[in-house]
């Protein structure tokens, strides 16, 4: 497998003095979703922004397809896109103009261009929507109409930051859908997500930043592995008092078992749930923000 | 070179559609700067609606310049299209283009019309033509860098609205554009001549036969001209990242 990116004690500190990144080190094999995950303000925006060439690094170093993203970013535009995370169509602005006039930008003639926005609307459930305003559009199909924008060039890597943000389940689906097609045809897709089952359901790999330094590089079951390999117990005791269902967390077989037969006693409806990576992700920032209030 | 200006046309096309799609706005928009001509021809007659209505074309220009702050600051901070563009082979010279064209195309109805009524209540020669339209052009230069580095460097959604249209006033309609200088008082008319917008004004009027100047206003004006674009071009090279530092 051929590393797509690398990047090697990298670090980003603002004009104004914000530290946003420090010691950052990975690498991004081709045809992988490698995603980087983070709580608000974690520096995620600043890495994918580093690695799109739309920021400069103050330390380290970060190449790109083998290119340098401070000295060669040219070598690098022509094979990348951006979804940027908030991003908002022009509220005057047709869908379809949107999508044609970005792939006229990007360099295809009059046809091709209507084309591929035909085939990117289709795809997207767009096409019916074609002509109304971006006014008119759910935000769900606003942020459809950016990803088409994001697509039209046929990337080899795409970067999508917090692509889902606004789509309903099914919408999500589809992205995620989309995104393991583009992946099975080669291109290698890195994304920051809030939304952790996403993480689950797409990341072959991922990287965990906090505060600007990553605190976990690793598979999605490595991180789950780091959660202690804690099962979680639900017992549902709604028919006997009228609560939530209880969240057990059981130390050993012999627990597992007393928990069951109790259940079983009382008709309690009773469910085990395996460790998640947001139990892994909670353990893992959480364990930051403990220290960082105990000092 | 053509893969760059066909690339230039399109972020033209793009920032400028949602106007050209809609007529009524377009009018509103680009006769801005004609408005206060309909009061002076009301109010004062033909005679001084004419230079009025010369400071309203080289003004118009001077506004849609200014505006390209708004572009510049909405698709980096709101629509988030710089981001989009900067990853991509589109080059910042390209993109810069294409929002100044985008300027020119919002402006156009209005200064061709007023050109034309200009023309026929003021007949000029061709080269006299070329000196008010070159003129124009230098004045829409400068405000498009000072709009540039407006947008480039404000954070603040609302700075981003309210300073061009601040400075448009101030560039605008305080300065000997619409009037003459001669109705200021003395002392304030070198300050007056000062403001690019009204040595434009000055100029114009001098090639359409509205207004007498000397030969070394005349050669100061356009120095002045082309100097305050090169400075402001200065600026905005400095202010403007396509790459955040």
């Amino acid at each position: 497998m051929t590393d797509v990116i690398k990047v090697a004690d990298l670090g980003k500190t603002y004009p104004g003095g914000t530290e946003a990144l420090r010691g950052v080190s990975f690498a991004v094999e081709r045809g992988e979703v490698f995603c980087l995950l983070g709580r608000n303000g974690a520096g995620k925006t600043t890495l994918l922004r580093i690695l799109a060439t739309q920021l400069h690094p103050t330390v380290g170093h970060a190449s790109v397809f083998g290119h340098d993203v401070v000295r060669e970013p040219e070598a690098i535009r022509n094979r990348i896109s951006v979804l940027p995370q908030e991003g908002r169509p022009m509220m005057m602005l047709s869908a379809y103009d949107h999508i044609r006039l970005m792939c006229q930008i990007r360099g295809m003639a009059k046809g091709e261009a209507i084309r591929r926005t035909e085939e990117l609307m289709r795809e997207f459930d767009l096409w019916e929507h074609r002509k109304k305003l971006s006014a008119d559009l759910s935000g769900g199909l606003r942020q459809r109409v950016l990803l088409c924008m994001a697509l039209t060039s046929k990337p080899e890597l795409l970067f999508l930051d917090e692509p889902t943000i606004g789509l309903d389940p099914l919408g999500r689906r589809q992205v995620w859908a989309l995104v393991r097609r583009l992946t099975r045809e080669g291109v290698t897709v890195l994304l920051t997500t809030h939304y952790l089952e996403e993480a689950e359901h797409l990341a072959d790999r991922l990287v965990i930043i906090d505060k600007g330094r990553p605190i976990f590089l690793g598979t999605v079951g490595e991180a789950k592995g780091l959660a202690g390999g804690e099962t979680r117990v639900l017992v549902d005791d709604l028919a006997v008092n009228g609560n939530g269902p209880q969240i057990l967390r059981p130390q050993s077989d012999r627990e597992v078992l007393e928990i069951v037969e109790r259940s079983l006693r009382n008709g309690w409806r009773v469910s085990f749930q395996p460790p998640s990576l947001e139990d892994a992700f909670i353990r893992l920032v959480g364990g930051t923000i403990d220290a960082e209030q105990t000092t | 070179m053509q893969n760059k200006l066909r690339e230039a046309w399109y972020i033209g096309l793009f920032d400028s559609l949602p106007l050209l799609r809609d007529p009524m706005l377009l009018v509103v928009v680009s006769l801005f700067s004609f408005l206060p001509v309909f009061f002076i021809f009301v109010f004062a007659g033909g005679d001084t609606a004419l230079p009025a209505l010369v400071g309203a074309i080289v003004l118009s220009l001077a506004f849609v310049g200014l505006f390209i702050a708004q572009s510049v600051y909405f698709n980096k901070h709101w629509f988030r299209f710089q981001d989009m563009l900067v990853a991509s082979p589109v080059s910042p010279v390209s993109y810069a283009i294409g929002l100044s064209i985008s300027t020119l195309l919002v402006s156009s109805p209005a200064v061709v019309l007023s050109f034309a009524v200009l023309l026929i209540a003021r007949p000029i020669g061709a080269l006299e033509f070329v000196a008010v339209i070159g003129i124009s052009l230098i004045l829409w230069i400068a405000m498009v860098f000072i709009g540039y580095a407006i947008g480039a460097s404000t954070k603040n959604t609302r700075r981003a609205n309210s300073l061009p249209q601040v400075l448009g006033i101030v560039l605008g309609f305080l300065p000997p554009v619409y009037y003459s200088a001669d109705l200021l008082p003395p002392l304030l008319q070198p300050f007056a001549l000062l403001v690019p917008t009204a040595q434009a004004a000055q100029l114009s009027k001098y090639y359409f036969g509205l207004l007498s100047l000397s030969g070394f206003e005349i050669a100061f004006g356009w120095a002045y001209l082309i100097a305050f674009a090169v400075i402001m071009g200065l600026i905005t090279i400095k202010k403007a990242h396509w790459v955040d530092p």
